[in-house]
């Protein structure tokens, strides 16, 4: 097995070959690590230079092709999600006190009290123009789906020298299978650590147990529900997905997650998507076809 | 002859007279109306109970309609939202259903790396 670890996207990234290309692995590894810095590049909201900052700063952009697939990607998650997933929660994070990299936000701080914000707005991806417009006052963050679809890129570069799996901070795509069992990727629960043996796919986990912080006394997070743009409150703590692309596991996560475990439950069984949910009273429930 | 019946019809009127003055101060004639004005007091204030359980009743009935059409509304509206929250979540089922899944499986081995909140 070839491995390469490196910080990108505010978080590990850790590629796998399942074995040594011919001409060694350095180049395919250097290859899928370009990748990633390149869309961190155009899609993070904390670089002022990036595509997504100067879209949100304008409302309006001649984008590039990685943006325009991103946005439109997370669009069509919104309709899919039913609006559980939300491009537009820029405002409501910084709000929260999520307005630098995760590094930089201050464990605890003082914010002043505002109304929560607006989540929803119009955003409209025109590909025949290469242009995206945003509703006034929206803005975007591209935080988790941007992950997805760097997992997904960076599996696909590896993939051309064999079986290869791209672990983004816990959006994980594969391609191929390093034996006949498939990839064995853990799922931490309560009790023990799960382990899920996969294919062709991608795993992501969403949740309120990680990324936090306090602002004015109160435990703040960085899922945010657009209906009340705060950070969710649920009985979940954390949900995670097996689909087809990272992308798809990064959205319907957070879906899973926002929708709570009963709706949880339902919504992964009529589906058909596997998944873990871990209760807020450390019960581990799996859906969708998984047992 | 004459005089003994003349005084024997006089003696009967006078005889007639005494009993119809003696039937008729008997009868106190003279007090009918105070009898009514000083009728029996538990009377008066079983009177006064219905009156004010009559009233009571009608204001019971008023705020019992009221509950029952505030009842009705709010029933309603759960409803709508059951309804509305029904619909929700087929829709998102069936959106969610557009892809298919790859095929997992739980095994018991040494997983190679772990997912955890991104």
């Amino acid at each position: 097995m070839q491995r390469r670890k490196f910080r990108a996207m505010g978080t590990t990234v850790e590629l796998f070959l399942a074995r040594e290309p011919e001409g060694g692995s350095k180049e395919v590894f250097d290859g899928a690590e370009r990748e990633f810095e390149r869309l961190e590049a155009l899609l993070s909201r904390f670089r002022p230079e990036s595509e997504l900052s100067r879209l949100n700063a304008a409302g309006r952009l001649a984008a590039g092709e990685d943006l325009l697939a991103v946005v439109e990607l997370a669009v069509e998650a919104r309709e899919r999600t039913s609006g559980r997933f939300d491009p537009t929660v820029h405002d409501a994070l910084v709000q929260a006190g999520y307005d630098r990299t995760f590094e930089e936000v201050a464990p605890n701080g003082r914010t002043a009290a505002t109304l929560p914000a607006r989540c929803g707005g119009g955003v409209t991806v025109d590909r025949a123009r290469g242009r995206i417009e945003l509703e006034p006052g929206v803005r975007l963050d591209l935080g988790g789906i941007g992950k997805g679809y760097a997992a997904d890129r960076a599996a696909a570069i590896l993939s051309e020298a064999g079986p290869a799996l791209v672990d983004a901070g816990g959006d994980i795509a594969a391609v191929g299978r390093p034996d006949s069992l498939g990839w064995r990727i853990g799922v931490e629960t309560p009790a023990v650590t799960m382990t899920l043996a996969l294919g062709d796919g991608a795993v992501a986990t969403s949740g309120r147990d990680r990324r936090r912080w306090r602002r004015n006394g109160v435990e703040q997070h960085h899922l945010i529900d657009p209906a009340t743009g705060r950070p969710a409150v649920g009985d979940l703590l954390r949900a995670t997905v097996v689909a087809r692309t990272a992308v798809e596991a990064e959205t319907l996560a957070k879906a899973l997650f926002l929708a709570g475990e009963h709706d949880a439950v339902v919504e992964a069984e009529a589906a058909g998507v596997p998944c873990v949910l871990v209760t807020e009273d450390e019960r581990t429930v799996v859906a969708g076809g998984l047992s | 002859m004459t005089n003994h019946v003349v005084r024997l019809y006089a003696l009967a009127a006078s005889l007639l007279v005494l009993f119809l003055t003696w039937a008729a101060i008997a009868s106190h004639p003279w007090s009918s109306g105070s009898r009514s004005a000083t009728a029996d007091p538990r009377v008066a204030a079983i009177h006064a109970r219905e009156q004010r359980l009559r009233q009571e009743a009608v204001v019971v009935r008023r705020v019992v309609a009221g509950r029952w059409h505030h009842y009705r509304v709010a029933l309603a509206a759960r409803q709508r939202q059951i309804a509305t929250a029904q619909r929700r979540q087929q829709q998102a089922a069936a959106s969610l259903a557009t892809s298919s899944a790859p095929s997992v499986q739980v095994v018991t081995l040494p997983p190679l790396t772990v997912t955890r909140t991104s």
